[in-house]
């Protein structure tokens, strides 16, 4: 059975739009970690949000590629894993800056 | 051995050797050739990581998009756990210092296990999916709901003792 005959339904929309949402979750996180970073590192701490945004952008884009042909089960597990491991680098930092007690906003 | 199998798996051998002597820069090549089997690799395939995609065949499309979205789930839960943990230190809530901090702790770590524990629960589906077996039972459910009850007492004593 060939896939293109498989009917997948709205099932590659929704997984399009998850990750959207993701991808929109992070760029909202790094435009708050940006403003809470300014107390500990300056103004150099919206590089963090760009960065973050940047991030974001990119998943966004590797993801309507991967799902633009029939094909995308060829791409395999990459971006996920690399998805996993950025978002456990995240948590580190964030774990350290909550350690170090300089997470103070107000 | 049946002949047809028999075929299949010499089939999935040439694969196995021509992949990696082509490389990355040949990727391109093997995309088209799934996409003239319909879309449906030759397993065994180069896909990474190579414990989930080296056995068994594709399972239906609409399973693997699931098991993707549930991925995401877990990345969005974990992005959730580190802003309300980051948020309650961020924001000097009224509740006391050191509980506070324990509770911020319990979430920022548990925010950083969580993609781990997706990204694994994946790669086991996908696997399962792939070998017809059973999908494994859901893990970080424990650890998830542990951390959170953990934190929302720490914060509950936080605001009474306060």
């Amino acid at each position: 059975m060939s896939e293109r005959a498989q009917d997948t339904g709205l099932a590659l929309e929704r997984t399009r739009l998850a990750w959207r949402r993701t991808a929109l979750g992070l760029a909202a996180g790094s435009v708050a970690a940006g403003r809470l970073l300014q107390e500990l590192v300056g103004p150099v701490s919206w590089l963090v949000t760009l960065l973050g945004l940047a991030a974001a952008t990119l998943v966004v884009r590797v993801v309507l590629r991967r799902y633009a042909s029939t094909a995308w089960r060829a791409r395999g597990g990459g971006l996920v894993a690399a998805v996993a491991v950025g978002t456990a680098v995240i948590g580190a930092v964030a774990l350290l800056v909550v350690l170090a007690g300089q997470a103070r906003l107000v | 051995m049946s002949a047809a199998r028999r075929h299949l798996a010499h089939q999935g051998r040439r694969t196995r050797v021509q992949i990696p002597r082509h490389g990355r820069a040949r990727a391109g090549a093997q995309v088209s050739a799934v996409r003239d089997n319909g879309g449906v690799s030759p397993s065994p395939d180069r896909r990474r990581p190579a414990w989930v995609y080296s056995g068994g065949d594709e399972p239906d499309a609409r399973f693997s998009l699931a098991n993707e979205r549930t991925f995401l789930a877990w990345v969005r839960t974990s992005l959730a756990l580190l802003a309300g943990g980051v948020a309650l230190e961020a924001l000097d809530l009224p509740v006391e210092e050191r509980l506070r901090l324990a509770a911020s702790v319990v979430l920022v770590a548990l925010g950083t296990v969580t993609p781990l524990l997706g990204w694994w629960g994946w790669a086991r589906g996908e696997r399962a999916m792939r070998r017809r077996t059973p999908l494994p039972a859901p893990i970080g459910f424990a650890v998830l709901v542990t951390g959170v009850l953990a934190a929302g007492v720490l914060v509950l004593l936080g605001l009474l003792l306060r």
